[in-house]
Protein backbone atom coordinates (compact mmCIF):
# COMPACT_ATOMS: atom_id res chain seq x y z
CA UNK A 1 0.00 0.00 0.00
CA UNK A 2 2.68 2.48 1.07
CA UNK A 3 6.33 2.09 0.23
CA UNK A 4 8.98 4.47 1.47
CA UNK A 5 12.40 4.25 -0.05
CA UNK A 6 15.51 5.97 1.26
CA UNK A 7 13.52 8.93 2.57
CA UNK A 8 15.54 11.80 4.05
CA UNK A 9 14.40 15.09 5.47
CA UNK A 10 16.35 17.98 6.95
CA UNK A 11 15.29 21.25 8.49
CA UNK A 12 18.14 23.64 7.74
CA UNK A 13 21.20 21.83 9.12
CA UNK A 14 19.22 19.38 11.20
CA UNK A 15 18.84 15.94 9.66
CA UNK A 16 15.54 14.64 10.99
CA UNK A 17 15.08 11.54 8.84
CA UNK A 18 17.96 9.52 7.44
CA UNK A 19 17.33 7.10 4.58
CA UNK A 20 14.12 5.63 5.94
CA UNK A 21 12.83 2.45 4.28
CA UNK A 22 9.35 1.38 5.20
CA UNK A 23 6.63 -0.73 3.69
CA UNK A 24 3.08 -0.90 4.98
CA UNK A 25 0.64 -3.50 3.69
CA UNK A 26 -3.06 -3.01 3.21
CA UNK A 27 -4.97 -3.36 6.50
CA UNK A 28 -1.77 -3.33 8.46
CA UNK A 29 -1.58 -1.37 11.71
CA UNK A 30 1.89 0.05 12.27
CA UNK A 31 2.80 1.85 15.46
CA UNK A 32 5.74 4.25 15.39
CA UNK A 33 7.45 4.95 18.67
CA UNK A 34 10.51 6.86 19.69
CA UNK A 35 11.65 9.69 21.87
CA UNK A 36 11.13 13.37 21.32
CA UNK A 37 12.99 14.47 18.21
CA UNK A 38 13.35 10.94 16.89
CA UNK A 39 11.62 11.95 13.63
CA UNK A 40 8.42 9.94 14.05
CA UNK A 41 6.06 12.87 13.53
CA UNK A 42 8.11 14.18 10.64
CA UNK A 43 7.94 10.77 8.97
CA UNK A 44 4.17 10.82 9.29
CA UNK A 45 3.96 14.36 7.93
CA UNK A 46 6.11 13.37 4.96
CA UNK A 47 3.68 10.58 4.16
CA UNK A 48 0.89 13.02 3.38
CA UNK A 49 3.26 15.66 2.11
CA UNK A 50 2.68 18.30 4.75
CA UNK A 51 6.45 18.12 4.76
CA UNK A 52 8.26 17.48 1.52
CA UNK A 53 11.17 15.08 1.89
CA UNK A 54 14.56 16.21 0.59
CA UNK A 55 15.29 12.91 -1.06
CA UNK A 56 13.93 9.42 -1.45
CA UNK A 57 10.73 8.07 -2.86
CA UNK A 58 7.21 7.42 -1.63
CA UNK A 59 4.92 5.03 -3.50
CA UNK A 60 1.21 4.90 -2.86
CA UNK A 61 -0.61 1.85 -4.22
CA UNK A 62 2.46 1.10 -6.32
CA UNK A 63 2.54 4.53 -7.90
CA UNK A 64 5.50 6.78 -7.26
CA UNK A 65 4.64 10.27 -6.11
CA UNK A 66 6.82 12.86 -7.80
CA UNK A 67 6.80 16.53 -8.75
CA UNK A 68 4.08 15.96 -11.31
CA UNK A 69 1.68 14.23 -8.94
CA UNK A 70 -1.21 16.35 -7.71
CA UNK A 71 -0.56 16.27 -3.98
CA UNK A 72 -4.11 17.33 -3.19
CA UNK A 73 -5.33 14.10 -4.80
CA UNK A 74 -2.81 12.14 -2.75
CA UNK A 75 -3.91 13.80 0.48
CA UNK A 76 -7.52 12.90 -0.24
CA UNK A 77 -6.46 9.28 0.05
CA UNK A 78 -4.20 9.71 3.08
CA UNK A 79 -6.18 10.79 6.13
CA UNK A 80 -4.44 12.52 9.01
CA UNK A 81 -5.42 12.94 12.63
CA UNK A 82 -3.49 15.57 14.58
CA UNK A 83 -2.43 15.79 18.19
CA UNK A 84 -4.35 19.03 18.64
CA UNK A 85 -7.39 17.95 16.62
CA UNK A 86 -7.39 21.06 14.41
CA UNK A 87 -11.15 21.05 14.03
CA UNK A 88 -12.60 24.04 12.21
CA UNK A 89 -13.96 26.15 15.10
CA UNK A 90 -16.32 28.21 12.93
CA UNK A 91 -18.18 25.14 11.74
CA UNK A 92 -20.41 22.71 13.60
CA UNK A 93 -19.39 19.11 14.12
CA UNK A 94 -21.54 18.09 11.18
CA UNK A 95 -20.15 20.84 8.95
CA UNK A 96 -16.61 19.86 9.90
CA UNK A 97 -17.22 16.37 8.58
CA UNK A 98 -19.17 17.48 5.48
CA UNK A 99 -16.73 20.21 4.42
CA UNK A 100 -14.15 18.25 2.46
CA UNK A 101 -16.48 15.78 0.72
CA UNK A 102 -18.57 18.68 -0.58
CA UNK A 103 -15.86 21.17 -1.48
CA UNK A 104 -13.07 18.81 -2.48
CA UNK A 105 -14.86 15.80 -3.92
CA UNK A 106 -17.99 17.60 -5.06
CA UNK A 107 -20.29 15.19 -3.26
CA UNK A 108 -23.96 16.19 -3.22
CA UNK A 109 -24.91 17.99 0.03
CA UNK A 110 -27.61 15.57 1.10
CA UNK A 111 -25.37 12.61 0.45
CA UNK A 112 -22.48 14.21 2.31
CA UNK A 113 -24.78 14.92 5.24
CA UNK A 114 -26.01 11.35 5.40
CA UNK A 115 -22.48 10.02 5.24
CA UNK A 116 -21.36 12.47 7.93
CA UNK A 117 -24.22 11.45 10.21
CA UNK A 118 -23.30 7.79 9.75
CA UNK A 119 -19.67 8.46 10.56
CA UNK A 120 -20.52 10.56 13.60
CA UNK A 121 -22.78 7.80 14.85
CA UNK A 122 -19.92 5.39 14.37
CA UNK A 123 -17.62 7.48 16.57
CA UNK A 124 -20.40 7.89 19.13
CA UNK A 125 -21.24 11.53 18.55
CA UNK A 126 -24.70 11.34 17.03
CA UNK A 127 -26.04 13.60 19.78
CA UNK A 128 -23.45 16.29 19.16
CA UNK A 129 -23.72 16.93 15.44
CA UNK A 130 -24.92 20.53 15.83
CA UNK A 131 -22.39 21.51 18.48
CA UNK A 132 -19.47 23.76 17.77
CA UNK A 133 -16.03 22.29 18.55
CA UNK A 134 -15.48 24.65 21.48
CA UNK A 135 -18.34 22.94 23.30
CA UNK A 136 -16.79 19.49 23.08
CA UNK A 137 -14.31 17.69 25.32
CA UNK A 138 -10.91 16.79 23.91
CA UNK A 139 -11.91 13.19 23.41
CA UNK A 140 -15.03 14.21 21.54
CA UNK A 141 -13.03 16.62 19.40
CA UNK A 142 -10.58 13.93 18.43
CA UNK A 143 -13.40 11.57 17.51
CA UNK A 144 -14.88 14.27 15.27
CA UNK A 145 -11.45 14.73 13.70
CA UNK A 146 -11.31 11.01 12.96
CA UNK A 147 -14.78 11.11 11.40
CA UNK A 148 -13.76 14.16 9.36
CA UNK A 149 -10.80 12.26 7.94
CA UNK A 150 -12.84 9.14 7.28
CA UNK A 151 -15.36 11.18 5.32
CA UNK A 152 -12.83 11.40 2.50
CA UNK A 153 -12.75 7.58 2.38
CA UNK A 154 -8.96 7.39 2.69
CA UNK A 155 -6.90 4.32 1.87
CA UNK A 156 -4.72 4.88 4.89
CA UNK A 157 -5.06 6.83 8.13
CA UNK A 158 -2.13 8.56 9.82
CA UNK A 159 -2.41 9.34 13.53
CA UNK A 160 0.05 11.85 14.99
CA UNK A 161 -0.06 11.33 18.76
CA UNK A 162 -3.86 11.38 18.74
CA UNK A 163 -4.23 11.03 22.51
CA UNK A 164 -1.26 13.07 23.76
CA UNK A 165 -3.27 16.24 24.29
CA UNK A 166 -6.10 14.51 26.13
CA UNK A 167 -6.92 14.25 29.80
CA UNK A 168 -6.16 10.69 30.90
CA UNK A 169 -9.80 9.71 31.36
CA UNK A 170 -10.57 10.68 27.75
CA UNK A 171 -7.87 8.61 26.13
CA UNK A 172 -9.88 5.40 26.17
CA UNK A 173 -12.78 6.62 24.04
CA UNK A 174 -10.43 7.72 21.27
CA UNK A 175 -8.43 4.50 21.38
CA UNK A 176 -11.68 2.54 21.19
CA UNK A 177 -12.63 4.31 17.96
CA UNK A 178 -9.18 3.55 16.59
CA UNK A 179 -9.48 -0.09 17.57
CA UNK A 180 -12.82 -0.38 15.80
CA UNK A 181 -11.24 1.15 12.75
CA UNK A 182 -8.34 -1.29 12.82
CA UNK A 183 -10.73 -4.20 13.18
CA UNK A 184 -12.60 -3.03 10.10
CA UNK A 185 -9.36 -3.40 8.18
CA UNK A 186 -8.24 0.21 7.88
CA UNK A 187 -4.57 0.64 7.09
CA UNK A 188 -3.16 2.72 9.93
CA UNK A 189 0.15 4.28 10.85
CA UNK A 190 0.06 5.52 14.41
CA UNK A 191 2.55 7.62 16.32
CA UNK A 192 1.69 7.11 19.97
CA UNK A 193 2.95 6.59 23.47
CA UNK A 194 -0.01 4.33 24.29
CA UNK A 195 1.84 1.05 24.58
CA UNK A 196 -1.34 -0.77 25.51
CA UNK A 197 -2.80 0.10 22.14
CA UNK A 198 0.42 -0.91 20.41
CA UNK A 199 0.54 -4.24 22.18
CA UNK A 200 -3.09 -5.02 21.48
CA UNK A 201 -3.64 -3.65 17.98
CA UNK A 202 -0.33 -3.26 16.18
CA UNK A 203 0.79 -5.74 13.56
CA UNK A 204 4.18 -4.16 13.77
CA UNK A 205 5.94 -1.75 16.10
CA UNK A 206 8.74 0.43 14.77
CA UNK A 207 11.25 2.22 16.94
CA UNK A 208 12.82 5.39 15.58
CA UNK A 209 15.83 7.10 17.07
CA UNK A 210 17.73 10.05 15.59
CA UNK A 211 15.88 9.71 12.30
CA UNK A 212 16.70 6.05 11.80
CA UNK A 213 14.59 2.92 12.24
CA UNK A 214 16.58 1.03 14.84
CA UNK A 215 14.23 -1.83 15.51
CA UNK A 216 10.92 -3.25 14.36
CA UNK A 217 8.88 -6.31 15.05
CA UNK A 218 5.62 -7.85 16.12
CA UNK A 219 4.52 -6.37 19.45
CA UNK A 220 4.76 -9.72 21.27
CA UNK A 221 8.39 -9.99 20.39
CA UNK A 222 9.11 -6.26 20.45
CA UNK A 223 7.86 -5.59 23.96
CA UNK A 224 9.03 -8.78 25.66
CA UNK A 225 12.38 -9.04 24.04
CA UNK A 226 13.64 -5.74 22.62
CA UNK A 227 17.04 -6.19 21.01
CA UNK A 228 18.43 -2.69 20.75
CA UNK A 229 19.56 -1.16 24.01
CA UNK A 230 18.00 2.20 23.07
CA UNK A 231 14.67 0.45 22.67
CA UNK A 232 15.13 -1.22 26.04
CA UNK A 233 15.88 2.10 27.68
CA UNK A 234 12.98 3.82 25.95
CA UNK A 235 10.50 1.14 26.94
CA UNK A 236 11.74 1.18 30.52
CA UNK A 237 11.16 4.91 30.70
CA UNK A 238 7.72 4.85 29.20
CA UNK A 239 6.20 1.72 30.75
CA UNK B 1 -29.23 79.00 31.38
CA UNK B 2 -27.65 81.11 28.71
CA UNK B 3 -25.85 78.00 27.52
CA UNK B 4 -29.15 76.27 26.74
CA UNK B 5 -30.68 79.22 24.95
CA UNK B 6 -27.52 79.50 22.88
CA UNK B 7 -27.68 75.83 22.00
CA UNK B 8 -31.31 76.26 21.02
CA UNK B 9 -30.46 79.18 18.79
CA UNK B 10 -27.75 77.13 17.09
CA UNK B 11 -30.30 74.48 16.27
CA UNK B 12 -32.71 77.11 15.01
CA UNK B 13 -30.16 78.84 12.81
CA UNK B 14 -28.02 75.92 11.64
CA UNK B 15 -30.23 72.90 12.20
CA UNK B 16 -30.75 72.17 8.51
CA UNK B 17 -27.10 72.77 7.71
CA UNK B 18 -26.06 70.31 10.41
CA UNK B 19 -28.53 67.76 9.10
CA UNK B 20 -27.15 68.00 5.58
CA UNK B 21 -23.65 67.99 6.99
CA UNK B 22 -24.38 64.79 8.92
CA UNK B 23 -25.40 63.16 5.68
CA UNK B 24 -22.14 64.29 4.03
CA UNK B 25 -20.07 63.02 6.96
CA UNK B 26 -21.81 59.66 6.84
CA UNK B 27 -21.52 59.32 3.08
CA UNK B 28 -17.89 60.38 2.77
CA UNK B 29 -17.05 58.01 5.65
CA UNK B 30 -18.94 55.16 4.01
CA UNK B 31 -17.28 55.66 0.62
CA UNK B 32 -13.82 56.03 2.17
CA UNK B 33 -14.21 52.93 4.35
CA UNK B 34 -15.34 50.92 1.35
CA UNK B 35 -12.22 52.02 -0.52
CA UNK B 36 -10.13 51.35 2.59
CA UNK B 37 -11.46 47.82 3.04
CA UNK B 38 -10.82 46.93 -0.59
CA UNK B 39 -7.29 48.34 -0.37
CA UNK B 40 -6.84 46.53 2.95
CA UNK B 41 -7.72 43.14 1.45
CA UNK B 42 -5.44 43.62 -1.55
CA UNK B 43 -2.48 45.00 0.41
CA UNK B 44 -2.78 42.30 3.10
CA UNK B 45 -2.59 39.81 0.23
CA UNK B 46 0.52 41.52 -1.13
CA UNK B 47 2.15 41.45 2.30
CA UNK B 48 1.44 37.76 2.78
CA UNK B 49 2.57 36.85 -0.71
CA UNK B 50 5.75 34.87 -1.14
CA UNK B 51 6.82 37.19 -3.95
CA UNK B 52 9.38 39.67 -2.61
CA UNK B 53 8.45 42.48 -5.01
CA UNK B 54 4.82 42.41 -3.87
CA UNK B 55 5.91 42.54 -0.21
CA UNK B 56 8.04 45.56 -1.08
CA UNK B 57 5.15 47.37 -2.76
CA UNK B 58 2.93 46.74 0.27
CA UNK B 59 5.64 47.89 2.70
CA UNK B 60 6.24 51.02 0.67
CA UNK B 61 2.55 51.91 0.63
CA UNK B 62 2.05 51.24 4.33
CA UNK B 63 5.28 53.04 5.20
CA UNK B 64 4.41 56.21 3.28
CA UNK B 65 0.82 56.38 4.46
CA UNK B 66 1.58 55.71 8.09
CA UNK B 67 4.58 58.00 7.96
CA UNK B 68 2.77 61.14 6.83
CA UNK B 69 -0.09 63.09 8.43
CA UNK B 70 -3.58 62.58 7.06
CA UNK B 71 -4.12 66.31 6.66
CA UNK B 72 -1.04 66.47 4.42
CA UNK B 73 -2.41 63.59 2.33
CA UNK B 74 -5.77 65.31 2.00
CA UNK B 75 -4.24 68.65 1.02
CA UNK B 76 -1.88 66.95 -1.40
CA UNK B 77 -4.68 65.13 -3.18
CA UNK B 78 -6.88 68.22 -3.45
CA UNK B 79 -4.50 71.15 -3.91
CA UNK B 80 -1.16 69.44 -4.49
CA UNK B 81 -2.02 67.62 -7.67
CA UNK B 82 -4.59 70.14 -8.91
CA UNK B 83 -2.27 71.11 -11.77
CA UNK B 84 -2.45 67.56 -13.14
CA UNK B 85 -5.80 66.26 -12.02
CA UNK B 86 -8.54 68.44 -10.60
CA UNK B 87 -10.60 66.31 -8.25
CA UNK B 88 -13.76 67.69 -6.70
CA UNK B 89 -13.46 68.05 -2.95
CA UNK B 90 -15.69 65.09 -2.04
CA UNK B 91 -13.80 62.73 -4.35
CA UNK B 92 -10.39 63.93 -3.20
CA UNK B 93 -11.48 63.68 0.42
CA UNK B 94 -12.98 60.20 0.08
CA UNK B 95 -9.92 58.87 -1.74
CA UNK B 96 -7.49 60.43 0.75
CA UNK B 97 -9.42 59.04 3.72
CA UNK B 98 -9.76 55.64 2.05
CA UNK B 99 -6.11 55.35 1.07
CA UNK B 100 -5.16 56.41 4.58
CA UNK B 101 -7.36 53.92 6.47
CA UNK B 102 -6.47 51.25 3.91
CA UNK B 103 -2.92 51.04 5.24
CA UNK B 104 -4.13 50.38 8.77
CA UNK B 105 -6.83 47.96 7.67
CA UNK B 106 -4.28 46.02 5.61
CA UNK B 107 -2.25 45.50 8.77
CA UNK B 108 -5.36 44.45 10.69
CA UNK B 109 -6.21 41.82 8.05
CA UNK B 110 -2.63 40.61 7.82
CA UNK B 111 -2.36 40.23 11.58
CA UNK B 112 -5.68 38.42 11.78
CA UNK B 113 -4.75 35.96 9.04
CA UNK B 114 -1.35 35.29 10.61
CA UNK B 115 -2.95 34.73 13.99
CA UNK B 116 -4.90 31.70 12.75
CA UNK B 117 -3.22 28.52 13.96
CA UNK B 118 -1.13 26.84 11.27
CA UNK B 119 -2.87 23.59 12.17
CA UNK B 120 -6.04 24.90 10.54
CA UNK B 121 -4.43 25.17 7.14
CA UNK B 122 -2.67 21.83 7.65
CA UNK B 123 -5.90 20.08 8.58
CA UNK B 124 -7.63 21.52 5.53
CA UNK B 125 -4.78 20.52 3.25
CA UNK B 126 -4.62 17.05 4.78
CA UNK B 127 -8.21 16.62 3.61
CA UNK B 128 -7.14 17.32 0.05
CA UNK B 129 -8.09 20.99 -0.10
CA UNK B 130 -5.96 23.09 -2.44
CA UNK B 131 -4.39 26.00 -0.55
CA UNK B 132 -6.63 28.65 -2.12
CA UNK B 133 -9.78 26.74 -1.19
CA UNK B 134 -8.45 26.13 2.31
CA UNK B 135 -7.74 29.84 2.73
CA UNK B 136 -11.17 30.81 1.46
CA UNK B 137 -13.21 28.24 3.39
CA UNK B 138 -11.19 27.79 6.56
CA UNK B 139 -8.66 30.56 7.26
CA UNK B 140 -10.35 33.75 6.01
CA UNK B 141 -13.67 33.30 7.84
CA UNK B 142 -11.84 32.78 11.12
CA UNK B 143 -9.47 35.65 10.43
CA UNK B 144 -12.34 37.98 9.55
CA UNK B 145 -14.10 37.18 12.80
CA UNK B 146 -10.92 37.91 14.70
CA UNK B 147 -10.44 41.19 12.79
CA UNK B 148 -13.89 42.60 13.60
CA UNK B 149 -13.05 44.40 16.87
CA UNK B 150 -9.95 46.11 15.43
CA UNK B 151 -11.81 46.80 12.23
CA UNK B 152 -14.60 48.50 14.18
CA UNK B 153 -12.03 50.56 15.99
CA UNK B 154 -10.42 51.63 12.73
CA UNK B 155 -13.81 52.47 11.24
CA UNK B 156 -14.57 54.77 14.18
CA UNK B 157 -11.21 56.48 13.72
CA UNK B 158 -12.09 56.85 10.03
CA UNK B 159 -15.43 58.42 10.88
CA UNK B 160 -13.82 61.00 13.14
CA UNK B 161 -10.90 61.61 10.77
CA UNK B 162 -13.42 62.58 8.11
CA UNK B 163 -13.65 65.92 9.96
CA UNK B 164 -10.30 66.84 8.37
CA UNK B 165 -11.87 67.16 4.92
CA UNK B 166 -13.45 70.34 6.30
CA UNK B 167 -10.20 71.97 5.18
CA UNK B 168 -10.83 71.17 1.54
CA UNK B 169 -14.30 72.70 1.80
CA UNK B 170 -16.40 69.57 2.02
CA UNK B 171 -19.36 70.94 3.96
CA UNK B 172 -19.53 68.06 6.40
CA UNK B 173 -20.11 68.41 10.15
CA UNK B 174 -16.88 70.04 11.22
CA UNK B 175 -16.84 72.42 8.26
CA UNK B 176 -20.39 73.43 9.11
CA UNK B 177 -19.38 74.04 12.72
CA UNK B 178 -16.49 76.20 11.58
CA UNK B 179 -18.72 78.41 9.50
CA UNK B 180 -21.50 78.47 12.10
CA UNK B 181 -19.27 79.74 14.90
CA UNK B 182 -17.89 82.32 12.48
CA UNK B 183 -21.39 83.68 12.17
CA UNK B 184 -22.73 83.30 15.70
CA UNK B 185 -19.54 83.97 17.72
CA UNK B 186 -20.45 81.10 20.04
CA UNK B 187 -17.47 78.73 19.66
CA UNK B 188 -18.12 77.00 22.98
CA UNK B 189 -21.70 76.01 22.20
CA UNK B 190 -21.07 75.34 18.49
CA UNK B 191 -18.18 72.95 19.02
CA UNK B 192 -20.11 71.37 21.86
CA UNK B 193 -23.01 70.69 19.50
CA UNK B 194 -20.85 69.29 16.72
CA UNK B 195 -19.13 67.08 19.29
CA UNK B 196 -22.52 65.67 20.23
CA UNK B 197 -23.25 64.92 16.57
CA UNK B 198 -20.03 62.93 16.23
CA UNK B 199 -20.65 61.18 19.54
CA UNK B 200 -24.11 60.03 18.43
CA UNK B 201 -22.77 58.78 15.08
CA UNK B 202 -20.01 56.84 16.84
CA UNK B 203 -22.46 55.33 19.33
CA UNK B 204 -24.78 54.18 16.54
CA UNK B 205 -21.84 52.73 14.69
CA UNK B 206 -20.55 50.95 17.80
CA UNK B 207 -23.94 49.28 18.19
CA UNK B 208 -23.83 48.06 14.59
CA UNK B 209 -20.33 46.65 15.06
CA UNK B 210 -21.36 44.90 18.27
CA UNK B 211 -24.15 43.20 16.40
CA UNK B 212 -21.83 42.11 13.62
CA UNK B 213 -19.43 40.74 16.21
CA UNK B 214 -22.19 38.78 17.94
CA UNK B 215 -23.36 37.40 14.63
CA UNK B 216 -19.94 35.90 13.96
CA UNK B 217 -19.49 34.56 17.47
CA UNK B 218 -20.31 30.87 17.21
CA UNK B 219 -19.67 30.41 20.90
CA UNK B 220 -22.93 31.99 21.84
CA UNK B 221 -25.15 30.30 19.30
CA UNK B 222 -28.88 29.93 19.26
CA UNK B 223 -28.42 26.22 19.69
CA UNK B 224 -28.58 25.41 23.36
CA UNK B 225 -26.23 22.85 24.80
CA UNK B 226 -28.09 19.69 25.72
CA UNK B 227 -26.18 17.67 28.23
Amino acid sequence: MIQVKQLSKSFADLEVLKNIDLEVEKSEVVVLIGGSGSGKSTLLRCLNFLEIANSGEILLNGKSIDDKTNLNKVREKVGMVFQHFNLFPHKTVLENVMEAPIYVKGVDKQKAKQQALNLLEKVGLKEHVHYYPDHLSGGQKQRVAIARSLAMEPDVMLFDEPTSALDPELVGEVLQVMKNLAEEGMTMIVVTHEMGFAREMADRVIMLADGVIIEEGHPDEFFTNPKHDRTQRFLKQIL
Amino acid sequence: MEFFTNILSIFQEHGTAFLEATWLTVSITAVSLLIATLIGVVVAGLKLSSIKLLNLIADLYIGIIRGTPLIVQIMFLYYGIANFIMLDSFTAGAIALGVHSGAYIAEIFRGAIQSIDKGQLEAARSLGMPTTLAMRRIVFPQAFKRAIPSLGNQFIIGLKDSSLVAYISVTELFNTALSAQGENYMPFETYFVVGIYYLILVLIFTQIMNRVERKFDVNRPKKVKVA
